[in-house]
């Protein structure tokens, strides 16, 4: 699995750098300069690291870095792995649709619900001291602006 | 001079400005604690507020107020594993480690003391360094600064893994942050480059959405997998006496505190390089004080010296910004070019009169640093059993905060739903490096050094060709550059040779 990751890490790295070698050809040589110094080289890693990839045996060692947790299963591990990537674009989709004011406590409330299986009050009361924060420190104290969301502007005709 | 001293630490004592240095110290304590609300942003937020008030008094606010936001910025990192600051990401890689070991009281322990050695080291570098330091600065021109760049990158990349493999990895890394640094208008030529055709990415990839999906996002994905506490299984155990353990784990590593502490004052002295940089020099540099590749292998897992580096040198480098701020008028960071507007919406001009007429000033900037440091870091030892505490509660009630958070701070550093979006890739990125091994750090500090290596590069090229490359201090830099990637090889030869 790490050394498939690897691969795509590697192989995509060759795509980004190879379009942007590429594209700097046209430029001006101020503006050319670094993206090909640099450029360049990165392309040739990332072939030495593909090359890697495909032909040794056995992995790197792992970087000085944080490391997944280990001791599940690879099913439970992918199945909670999509959950949570569901998760985060579901948020995002919500702050867009609906604007922060009213995705925040939406999201925190479902979250208790469906993922933490919560009590009732219990998911009322955290969302509400959750959006009480939220309400405080952003709005009331730090006076930052979150706009109303698409869904909100458009049935308010703005 | 020591009547200066004095004077400059009996002008903070007065009421009024101790008043507006712990109001400063409020502030920053909870911007720290915040997840993308940076501390430029705030001091910038506070300065219309400082027109009324007497110089010392506005730099009790403003100083007191942005010296801790990196040692609270420390706290959320060890504990959520969400840079607090951008400043402050460096210590999530074992900080976050040992308190998902149980061991959030001693890495916050050792997190607090080194912030605090850092700081009074930086304040002292502040006091002492700003008749010397003038000529030492002079010698850096652009292919000297360049080539620090590239040293730091060569640290980082050579550091953060093991073997050849692991070297090839750590470059490619940071490889791409420089890639990414290049995303933007083009200084020089003005072209767009890698802009993707939208307005948006003009300006470049801002650095906070991009730590914050890089840093939180596999974090919180692993939480999910995981269904349990930040702590999982293991014991938070008894806090008061981690963030003793912690504690004394600086006094153990005395020696690498205080080189790490230099190394924050060296870069904040450094116009251009700024505070981000300075964490990871010395989180590479920490990296090096292990003696065995095998002992190397537990940076990143929870080895406590990988958060006293970078807590000492996040800290000590606010007393070396200051010095070429003040003494020149030359800011070392965008904290520091905000702080210089302060100067002058105060009717002060940095340069000799601060070294000479207002002199107890200056030195009651030194005593700001300090005090606001030593209450910052005594609260945090009061706080700490509340903050540990958090690690314990379930991830099913963090997920939902953590993520809000990570959002809004993601959200709030241009106003833009795109920040959000850059927030989603960079976690992406940032969960597949993760899994395949590869090091997070260089990519960071690739993105940070990009834009100022591009801008010496270029200046050096264009004023002396090729000729650059010859300058003594260049040759130097680059015998420095070439031994660190050269070190872990030897070092791995050595011990080869020491097993045979």
């Amino acid at each position: 699995m790490p050394s498939r990751t690897s691969l795509a890490l590697a192989l995509a790295i060759m795509a980004v750098s190879g379009w942007g070698v590429f594209s700097a050809l046209d430029w001006p040589w101020k503006a050319k300069l670094f993206p090909l110094v640099i450029g360049i080289p990165l392309f040739c890693l990332a072939a030495a690291e593909a090359l890697w990839a495909i032909f040794s045996k056995q992995d790197a060692a792992a970087a000085a870095d944080f490391k997944l947790s280990e001791g599940l299963e690879r099913d439970v591990v992918l199945r909670r792995t999509a959950l949570a990537a569901g998760w985060i674009i579901a948020f995002f989709v919500l702050i867009v649709l609906v604007g922060f004011p009213i995705a925040v406590p939406l999201l925190v409330f479902v979250y208790l619900k469906v993922q933490g299986r919560e009590s009732w009050l219990f998911s009322v009361i955290f969302t509400a001291v959750v959006w009480a924060l939220f309400y405080g420190l952003f709005d009331l104290l730090l006076h930052l602006h979150f706009p109303d969301g698409w869904l909100l502007s458009w049935s308010s005709g703005g | 001079m020591l009547e200066a001293l004095l004077e400059g630490l009996l002008l903070v004592l007065q009421w009024k400005p101790f008043a507006f240095m712990l109001a400063g110290i409020g502030i920053g304590f909870w911007v720290g604690l915040l997840p993308g609300i940076g501390g430029a942003t705030t001091l910038a937020l506070m300065l219309p507020f400082i027109y009324n008030m007497q110089p010392v008094e506005a730099f009790a606010f403003l100083l007191g107020m942005h010296s801790v936001v990196a040692t609270t910025g420390d706290v959320t990192s060890i504990l959520f594993g969400v840079p607090g600051e951008a400043t402050t990401a460096a210590i999530i890689l074992d900080g976050h480690a040992m308190a998902k070991k149980g061991e959030a009281g001693r890495a916050l322990g050792a997190a607090l003391a080194s912030s605090l050695v850092g700081a009074l080291i930086g304040a002292a570098a502040l006091a002492l360094a700003i008749p010397i330091v003038r000529p030492l600065v002079l010698t850096f021109g652009s292919p000297e600064l360049f080539m620090l760049a590239i040293v730091g990158l060569a640290f980082i990349a050579s550091l953060s893994a093991q073997g050849a493999r692991g070297m090839v990895r750590g470059f490619l890394a940071g490889g791409l942050g420089l890639f990414l640094a290049m995303v933007g208008q083009d200084p020089q030529a003005g072209i767009a480059r890698f802009t993707l055709d939208t307005l948006y990415l003009w300006q470049g990839l801002d650095l906070v959405p991009v730590l914050v999906g890089l840093f939180a996002i596999p974090e919180i994905i692993d939480l999910v997998v995981r269904g349990t506490s930040i702590a999982g299984d293991a014991p938070v155990g008894r806090v008061s006496r981690g963030a003793l353990e912690g504690v004394k784990d600086v006094f153990r590593h005395f020696w690498l505190t205080i080189r790490c502490s230099l190394i924050g004052t060296f870069i904040g002295i450094t116009p251009g390089l700024g505070g981000a940089v300075a964490q990871w020099m010395a989180y590479g540099h920490a990296t090096q004080s292990a003696r065995t590749p095998e002992e190397r292998k537990g940076f990143g897992q929870g080895d406590v010296r990988g958060v006293i580096g970078p807590g000492a040198a996040c800290n000590s480098k606010e007393g070396g910004a200051l010095i070429p701020t003040i003494a020149f008028g030359v800011p070392g960071s965008t904290s520091m070019a905000i702080l210089r507007g302060g100067f002058f919406l105060l009717g002060l001009v940095p340069g000799p009169d601060m070294l000479t007429k207002h002199l107890p000033l200056t030195f009651s900037l030194v005593w700001t640093i300090v005090l606001a440091n030593v209450i910052t870091v005594a609260a945090c030892f009061l706080l700490l059993n509340r903050l540990t505490a958090l690690t314990a509660v379930q991830g099913h009630l963090l997920v939902p905060v953590i993520l809000v958070l990570v959002f809004i701070g993601s959200y709030t550093s241009n106003s833009s739903y795109a920040d959000i979006v850059v927030t989603i890739v960079f976690g992406a990125v940032g969960y597949f490096m993760v899994v395949a091994g590869w090091p997070r750090a260089p990519l960071v500090l690739g993105l940070v050094l990009g834009k100022i290596a591009e801008n010496y590069l270029y200046i050096s090229v264009a004023r002396y060709d090729a000729g650059w490359l010859t300058r003594p201090v260049v040759l130097v830099l680059l015998a420095i550059a070439v031994g660190v990637i050269l070190y872990p090889a030897i070092q791995a030869w050595r011990a080869r040779r020491r097993h045979a």
